[in-house]
């Protein structure tokens, strides 16, 4: 057997330098890395980030689709790769592989009302969406943001949120779970409350989601309710992928590698999918 | 030169040793402690290599975990002047010859070669595999008491092997597949097999029969029924004694999941390499995501997954009737004694009618 077309570097990670990282809150903090090339990639896509001599991990790509080389992207701290790349500093490098996934498609939404539900870090990959249709904000209807946080103080892009709102058409709705004790003027609840009261036309209308494993069910419900059709609602699911390229097994979602055929997927692309949501 | 000869099993032994001086011959042998494994094979050493005609087995491990052995590394790293670092891949690339691989594994490695070439080519166990000659002895009996590689079609397997030994008339018959195999067979002493089919024919008729473990079903019935059997009892049933250790996983010649390490060379600074180790859904923390969510919590679940990787998702994605060959490794080395073989029987027997539903939890 020969296979001529085998790509010896399937697993190489290309050096990207971080040119800007902040904290966004106490767990997460935000990053910017120049790849010295561009990464070509589409909203909803994800990268394999690796620390040699610590490992590797897939985190989602938090820009829209960019012209030079930069990457952006929110880490949580959650284990032993994260909190060592969370002790880097601007001009330190680290590896990426990538991009990995099926990612949005645009045309999908073009025309289209729009409502965004985020939970937690959810909020990181759709960014990636949310700013790609405003960067073309007349080729898409009404826009609607749900974002939910466990607390005031772990609410992610909160200047962009603010940002969001200003432009005209786009509907920003912040809560918390809880504020404990902490400054909040948005609302408290979960991030399915408001969907009930959303005035939504379910044939113009399309939504995405992403966020805990717990988020899904219960926002697929809300938006059923309303009307909204199972190929109309795109979810962003979370999995551990250990390779991105469809072969190590850990993202594998009933017959599917998640790495491959999603992270995104229409819903009514899960309904022989027992273990998605 | 011949496609197919008649040799004595001197001959074939003598053959196989004189392949080291060209290529490292990987055979199986039998251990003081009667596990098989396949080993590399000292040049010349016709002795060793006698447990290339043996027809005991299985292997403790399968010969085609050749092409992804444990720990492999995928690539180096070390310093580049810019500060940054280089990497390279690394390609194992050096000649073996595979010795005395039966139907079962022989089938298995066909099936990986489908896995790894499919979507994405994996360039590490491509380059093993294109670098290896294969040597296949087919069974004139059951390997073990677990054995049902008739059953899930692995038999009559040839496939992917560039040369067929088989037992037949007293004598060994020694049938070239490839090219490969043609060049291999001018080097054995042997007289011309006219009609390599009727030797066949030959070999199969004197098999007994049925070989090895039945099931009461095909393949495809098999997988349809493991599909149909979500929420069916089969899965608690079948995990209650489980300790979740992984065994089957890690034994099974058509489990390929991994996870990757990385290792310092304290040494020099900067320079490391990326490994790669066999990883197993029977594990805990599987498919558990960051935040500690695990979506295949409970035992029955991995184990409803891991069986309809063998008999449904992996057949539907890269197509073929099964991805278990019957080897009967997992049963046989499971410290819990559960067989793919009780479940896979259960599953084409049905759901007693009487059986309460029970949902499997994440």
């Amino acid at each position: 057997m020969t296979n001529a077309a085998v790509d010896p570097s399937l697993y190489l990670p290309r050096p990207a330098r971080i040119v800007e990282t902040f904290p966004l809150t106490a767990q997460e903090r935000y990053y910017k890395v120049a790849l010295g090339t561009p990464l070509g990639h589409r909203p909803g896509q994800f990268v394999m980030l690796s620390l040699l001599g610590i490992g590797e991990a897939p985190i989602s790509i938090s820009c829209p689709p960019r012209d030079d080389d930069l990457l952006e992207m929110v880490i949580r701290e959650a284990g032993s790769l994260t909190r060592a790349i969370a002790r880097l500093g601007e001009g330190d490098w680290i590896g990426v592989r990538g991009p990995f996934g099926s990612g949005f498609d645009l045309d999908d939404f073009r025309g289209q009302d729009v409502i965004f539900v985020a939970g937690g870090l959810g909020l990181a990959p759709l960014r990636s969406l949310i700013e790609a249709l405003l960067a073309d904000r007349g080729a898409y209807g009404r826009i609607t943001i749900l974002s939910g946080s466990r607390t005031p103080a772990a609410e992610l892009y909160r200047d962009r949120l603010a940002a969001w709102s200003e432009v005209e058409g786009v509907e920003v709705i912040r809560l918390v779970d809880r504020t404990e004790h902490q400054p909040w003027k948005g609302r408290v609840g979960l991030v399915t409350e408001p969907i009930p009261d959303l005035a939504i036309d379910p044939r113009r209308t399309v939504a995405a989601l992403c966020g805990p494993p717990v988020m899904y069910k219960f926002t697929a419900l809300a938006l059923a309710r309303k009307g909204l059709r199972p190929e109309r609602i795109f979810v962003d699911l979370e999995r551990r992928m250990r390779c991105g390229v469809g072969k190590c097994g850990h993202c594998q979602i009933n017959h599917v590698y998640c790495c491959q055929d999603g992270p995104v997927f229409r819903l009514s692309e899960l309904s022989g999918l027992r273990e998605a949501l | 030169m011949a496609e197919a000869l008649y040799a004595s099993s001197e001959s074939v032994l003598d053959w196989i040793a004189n392949q080291g001086s060209t290529r490292a011959v990987i055979a199986p042998r039998q251990g003081d402690d009667g596990a098989i494994r396949y080993e590399p094979l000292e040049p010349g050493d016709r002795e060793a290599a006698r447990g290339v005609l043996a027809l005991a087995g299985p292997s403790l491990l399968p010969p085609g975990k050749l092409f992804s052995p444990p720990g492999e590394v995928l690539f180096t790293w070390g310093p580049a002047e810019d500060g940054s670092f280089r990497v390279e891949p690394r390609l194992d690339r050096a000649p073996r010859l595979l010795a005395g691989v039966h139907p079962c594994d022989l089938r298995a490695i066909h099936l990986m070669d489908r896995v790894q070439a499919d979507g994405n080519p994996d360039p590490h166990y491509l380059a093993r595999r294109e670098a290896t000659a294969i040597v296949g002895l087919a069974c004139s009996e059951p390997c073990s008491e677990r054995c049902f590689c008739e059953a899930m079609g692995s038999l009559d397997h040839h496939e992917g092997a560039d040369v067929m030994l088989a037992a037949v008339d007293g004598r060994i018959l020694a049938h070239a597949r490839t090219p490969l195999g043609v060049s291999l067979l001018a080097d054995l002493a042997g007289e011309p097999c006219a009609d390599p089919e009727a030797a066949w024919a030959r070999h199969r008729a004197a098999r007994p029969e049925p070989f090895g473990r039945a099931l009461p079903g095909s393949r495809e019935a098999l997988g349809r029924a493991t599909t149909a059997a979500w929420s069916d009892p089969v899965w608690t049933r079948h995990t209650e004694a489980c300790l979740a250790c992984g065994t089957c996983n890690l034994v099974c010649p058509t489990c390929y999941c991994f996870d990757t390490r990385d290792e310092i060379d304290v040494a020099h600074p900067g320079c490391g390499e990326r490994c790669r180790d066999w990883d197993g859904c029977m594990l805990p923390g599987f498919a558990a995501v960051a935040g500690g969510h695990d979506f295949r919590r409970d035992l029955a679940a991995r184990q409803r997954h891991r069986v309809n990787r063998k008999f449904a998702y992996l057949p539907a994605a890269h197509g073929d009737a099964s991805f278990c060959v019957g080897c009967g490794r997992c049963g046989a080395q499971c410290t819990a004694n559960i067989d793919i073989f009780d479940i896979a029987r259960d599953l084409l027997a049905g759901s007693p009618d009487d059986a309460p539903e029970a949902e499997v939890s994440a």
